[in-house]
């Protein structure tokens, strides 16, 4: 049986271990009483703080159960935030305000640490700054000094710089802005990267070595590349000690890519032997860094339904964790590494998407392939959905993102990009992004729906109820990869690509035939056809054509180097090496393009799947 | 009845946003157009060359990338300066602004579809606006044009019960002719013809790209030409997706025409015979075509002396040994390959399929590729093999030499 074969077994058989529990606390009468104990104890123990009208609050809400069975039903079943199976958070406080009047603190049981604030044990703070602001905006225009200042920008307000990088379109497909026919494309939608002068331009005034600062980069065919480049770059400004604290993330995810956003370079096989490649130099040089991001935004974007997106990523997910054991990558060392990264919508799914896919999650990576503590959590980065935000009466957005972000919180991700109404025209624009991150604090510090209480909306019955139903429907799809020889194989098969594009299809007829209400568009349309005025982001001509000069300037400059670099990269490729190192030395040299186009070469292009 | 309108589809360079192509695709095929999807990230002369050669009423564009106003410009400015009638249209949701549009109609497009446009709306375009006869149309400027336009004569004549053009393809010249015709005159010339058949999704269409990749690579100026199928019921829509997966033969040495089968049985088109004929006259040095089948009716050519060579290409998935007597292909075909070698069948497939072939005692060669790899050696095989073919068509015996070659070589 294959390793997703297995890790639909040992959901199944986790299923009934809980059953079992349940049924054992209600017929084994010391085991009830411990357990009712145990829940007791919890309880008295759980701080309570005080709203700023001075309504006492517990910090962690608990369902009002008394009867041991369904006690191990929660304790066994969902967990505390920051438990196994962590249905309810990865983390045990997430977004509570730091504490300010708790009445009454004991540390509690001390397991998962919580990502906000160092919480010193019962002293009582002011006013703490958070510690990690969970909002991360996606941003990347015209050419790195502009996207640079839209960083500084974003972050002005922010003690931490969590930095998430958009690349334009040459450089998501591994090509250099002088190449045919891209003039006109440069800058546009991201920020346009030859080389690792582009990076360090990218990055500058940032301290890329800081625990402070983290550079997130969604950009996945050219990955190894463009990775090299960052720490090339930060090598050039910091010295080389600086690269085993380099923090961030870079996307990577090629099963997606194949099935989704449609970005692979190299065939499927050697894409992922440059991902494996990657974790294997990141586990042992960068500890700090989350050398991929396994996404099912781009399915969902790309037209899935929520289930869909949900079993592609972690089938992938779980397909990836196979690889990298395969290369003798300790589960310890890998698992901690790993990072997600899932699309919210306005679907009923949405309720419980992600809780049951941290479940899931864990319990596979525990139990199928023997991860620790720290390798079952499934770590999360959500972004709103785009394809919801839609061009009539576009101002509606707003709304639409903030019920998202509400699903998001619900489902307690790590961080969150939250897309601006005018997601549908450009490149978002300042006045809009403002809008967009502010809707993030509004939910998250002015409001009281998540700061007060863990749990504050969880556990409802009607999200019971989609969580039962989201499990069994993702348990379907695993069955249906698993029949087709797994995902690797499915993926070859177009499988998920021709899945997704019926959904899509799907959608798009439910909208005009009606089926899917869409205000403004085809209900309450306020009959003019109205785009509004939107500032549009273009990358001007004089821009485009000085990063051309200055990537001539570049290949003028090291032609004779360049052409050494590439003759030792390929050779480490077919050799069949660990390409890290030499891509390293390439990148102080090479381009983007002169890069990608020796690999291909070598192992050949991506045969695209339509 | 009239052929059924023709449409190219692809999506811009730097561009993977395909969702909605790919629904409108889904959308127009339901329609009864017959969509060529030349897939995302393709350039401006990828789309042209492709749109000129297939012959196509419309190219449909979706961007979403930005820098639409230029690209859009560019395929119209490059059809007109080719010569061009093929119109223009597309969408890219909310990217392209009024504004935009009005420039674009401006600069020559058709027609831009804004975010909120209906499925049924962009059906009623294209069958209102390129649904029409296309009227007389002059003398094309170019060859792959002027060739492009021969091969729409023969389909429509097909499709609407004419008796198709009096071609007298079917005759093949004579060795004499031939040969005199080598230094006279290029039009007359015959190509090696080549057919490649076998079940859906064998890999076919993957082992001709890469033989064209070598054989770019090989012949600095030779040109091919690749006739390829995809199954359609009669009167409805087909989606012709193989120049999407074909990205070594998107080059101007390469003429590649896809057909639908409308409706004949057996993995041709009725007008398949006579478009064959006709591209191997048009002096190409190879003329590939590819059609789905196992059976005798899908590769009808040997016979009639079109095809020069056969080959069949084999999934090692086939079931049992039983359905591997069911095959009538394995008899006719002079070269069988076994693609998709990596899978574990493999082996077992060779073996069963090598004791097949030597019933047959017809000297014809069994040979295992992996047509997904990179300069895989199996394909690098047939390649050699296929080249040999041709210097004397009378009667190939290559068998021989290649079969000391192949030993060489391992
Ligand atoms: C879905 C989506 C994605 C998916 C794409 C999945 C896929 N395989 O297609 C994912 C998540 C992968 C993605 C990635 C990116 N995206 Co995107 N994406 C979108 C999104 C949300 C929806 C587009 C869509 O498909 N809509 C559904 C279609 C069916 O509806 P529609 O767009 O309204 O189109 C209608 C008509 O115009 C018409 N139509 C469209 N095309 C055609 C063609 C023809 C021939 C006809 C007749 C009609 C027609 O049909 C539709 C029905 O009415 C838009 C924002 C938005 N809300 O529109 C951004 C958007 C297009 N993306 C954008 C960007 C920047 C990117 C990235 C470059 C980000 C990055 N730096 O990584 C990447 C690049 C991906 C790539 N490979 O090129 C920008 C483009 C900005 C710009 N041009 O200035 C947008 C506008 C978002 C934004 N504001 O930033 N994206
Ligand atoms: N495992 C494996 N898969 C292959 C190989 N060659 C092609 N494929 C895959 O097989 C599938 C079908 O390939 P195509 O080349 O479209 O096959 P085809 O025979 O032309 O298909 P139809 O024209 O639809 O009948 C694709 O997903 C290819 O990636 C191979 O050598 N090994
Ligand atoms: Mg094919």
């Amino acid at each position: 049986m294959s390793k997703l074969g297995q890790v639909i077994e040992s959901i199944e058989k986790y299923n009934k271990f809980v059953l079992d529990q349940v049924r054992r606390a209600r017929t084994d009468q010391q085991f009830g009483r411990d357990l009712l104990g145990r829940w007791n104890d919890i309880k008295a123990k759980t701080p309570i703080t005080r709203t700023p009208t001075g309504l006492p609050l517990p910090r962690l809400a608990l369902p009002e159960i008394d009867e041991p069975g369904e006690i191990a039903r929660y304790l066994f079943g969902e967990g505390f935030p920051g438990e196994f199976p962590f249905l309810n958070g990865a983390y045990r406080e997430m977004y509570l305000e730091p504490v300010r009047g708790v009445e009454s603190f004991e540390k509690n049981g001390g397991r998962a640490r919580p990502v906000r604030a160092g919480l010193a044990s019962g002293a009582p703070a002011k006013k703490l700054p958070q510690a990690e602001e969970p909002t991360r905006l996606f941003s990347g225009l015209m050419l790195a000094e502009d996207t640079n200042e839209r960083f500084h920008y974003l972050t002005q307000h922010q003690r931490t710089h969590r930095l998430s990088t958009a690349f334009d379109g040459p450089t998501l497909y591994g090509i250099d802005s002088d190449a045919d026919g891209v003039f006109g494309k440069i800058g546009e939608g991201g920020v346009a990267i030859d080389t690792v002068e582009d990076m360090v331009r990218l990055y500058d005034g940032f301290d890329l070595g800081s625990p402070d600062f983290s550079a997130s980069m969604t950009i996945s065919g050219p990955a190894p590349i463009i990775m090299a480049m960052y720490i090339a770059a930060a090598k050039r400004r910091f010295g080389p000690k600086v690269v085993p604290k380099l923090r961030g993330t870079i996307q990577a995810d090629i099963f997606k890519e194949v099935q989704a956003q449609n970005e692979t370079i190299f065939p499927i096989e050697a894409s992922l032997r440059f991902l494996t490649d990657m974790v294997e130099f990141t586990t042992r040089e960068m500890p700090r860094w989350y050398p991929i991001s396994i996404s099912g935004y781009h399915i969902g974007e790309a037209g899935s339904t929520p289930v869909q997106q949900a079993a592609y990523t972690l089938s992938n997910g779980f397909a990836y964790a196979e690889m990298f054991a395969a290369r003798g990558i300790p589960v310890d060392q890998f698992g901690p590494r790993l990072s997600f990264f899932l699309d919210c919508g306005l679907d009923a799914e949405y309720i419980a998407l992600a809780r049951v896919s941290r479940r899931i999650w864990a319990i596979g990576m525990r139990d199928v392939f023997g991860a620790g503590p720290r390798g079952q959590l499934l770590k999360l980065h959500t972004q709103t959905s785009g394809r919801s935000l839609i061009a009539a009466e576009f101002k509606n957005n707003l709304t639409r993102t903030a019920a998202e972000l509400i699903l998001a919180y619900m489902n307690a991700t790590n961080s969150c990009h939250s897309n601006s109404a005018d997601e549908p025209f450009t490149t978002p624009s300042e006045e809009w992004i403002r809008l967009a991150a502010h809707g993030q604090a509004i939910l998250l510090e002015e409001s009281g729906i998540f700061k007060h209480t863990m749990n504050m909306l969880s556990g409802s019955p009607g999200m019971k109820a989609v969580e039962r139903a989201v499990e069994l429907a993702i348990l379907d799809e695993f069955r249906e990869i698993e029949r087709l020889g797994g995902v690797l194989a499915a993926v070859e098969d177009r499988y998920q690509r021709s899945q997704i594009q019926n959904a899509a299809h799907r959608y798009e007829q439910q909208i005009y035939d009606g089926t899917r209400p869409l205000i403004g568009l085809n209900r309450y349309r306020n009959g003019s056809d109205d785009i509004p005025e939107v500032k549009l982001a273009r990358t001007p001509r004089k821009k485009q054509q000085l990063q051309v000069d200055r990537l001539a300037k570049f290949k003028k400059k090291n032609a004779e180097k360049a052409k050494r670099a590439l003759d030792k990269l390929a050779a480490v490729v077919e050799r069949g090496e660990n390409c890290l190192p030499a891509l390293l030395e390439a990148v102080e040299v090479c381009s983007l393009g002169q890069i990608t186009g020796r690999l291909q070469e070598v192992v050949g292009r991506f045969r695209p799947m339509v | 009845m009239a052929s059924p309108i023709r449409i190219l589809t692809a999506v811009p360079i730097c561009d993977g946003h395909d969702s909605a192509i790919n629904t409108i695709n889904l959308e127009f095929i339901r329609h009864g157009i017959e969509v060529i999807y030349l897939g995302y990230h393709r350039s401006v002369g990828d789309i042209v060359r492709a749109a000129i050669q297939e012959d196509v009423r419309a190219i449909g564009i979706s961007s979403y990338n930005g820098g639409h106003v230029e690209f859009f410009a560019e395929v119209v400015a490059l059809l007109r300066k080719r010569g061009s009638d093929i119109r223009v249209f597309g969408g890219g949701g909310g990217t392209i602004t009024h504004e935009d549009a009005a420039i674009m109609r401006r600069k020559g497009v058709d027609e831009i579809f804004f975010a909120g446009t209906s499925l049924d709306d962009m059906v009623k375009f294209v069958h209102q606006r390129y649904g029409k006869p296309r009227g007389k149309r002059t003398r094309a400027k170019r060859s792959d044009m002027e060739l492009a336009h021969k091969l729409s004569e023969i389909e429509d004549a097909y499709a609407s019960g004419k008796k198709p053009l009096t071609l007298n393809a079917r005759r093949r010249m004579s060795k004499a002719e031939a040969k005199q015709n080598q230094t006279s005159n290029i039009k007359h010339q015959t190509s090696k013809v080549i057919g490649f058949t076998g079940p859906g999704g064998a890999g076919k269409t993957t082992l001709i790209d890469e033989l064209v990749l070598r054989f770019l690579h090989q012949n600095p100026k030779g040109r091919i030409a690749i006739l390829s199928h995809d199954p359609s019921v009669i009167g409805e829509g087909a989606l012709l997706g193989d120049r999407a997966t074909m990205i070594n033969s998107q080059d101007d040495r390469v003429f590649m025409r896809s057909m639908a089968t409308r409706g004949q049985a057996g993995g041709l088109s009725p007008a398949t015979h006579d478009c064959l004929a006709l591209l191997a006259r048009s002096g190409f040095d190879c003329v590939i075509i590819e059609t789905v089948g196992t059976g005798q009716e899908a590769m009808p050519f040997r016979k009639n002396g079109i095809v020069d060579l056969t080959v069949l290409v084999m999934n090692p998935d086939y079931g049992s040994r039983l359905q591997l007597q069911k095959i009538v292909m394995l008899d006719i075909a002079d070269i069988v390959v076994v693609n998709k070698s990596d899978l574990q069948r493999a082996r077992t497939a060779h073996t069963e399929i090598e004791q097949r072939l030597q019933q047959n005692r017809r000297g014809q060669r069994l040979i295992d590729t992996v047509a997904k790899r990179h300069r895989d050696p199996g394909v690098d095989q047939l390649f050699d093999l296929i080249s040999m073919v041709g210097r004397d068509r009378s009667e190939p015996d290559w068998h021989q030499a290649c079969q000391t070659r192949g030993r060489e070589k391992s």
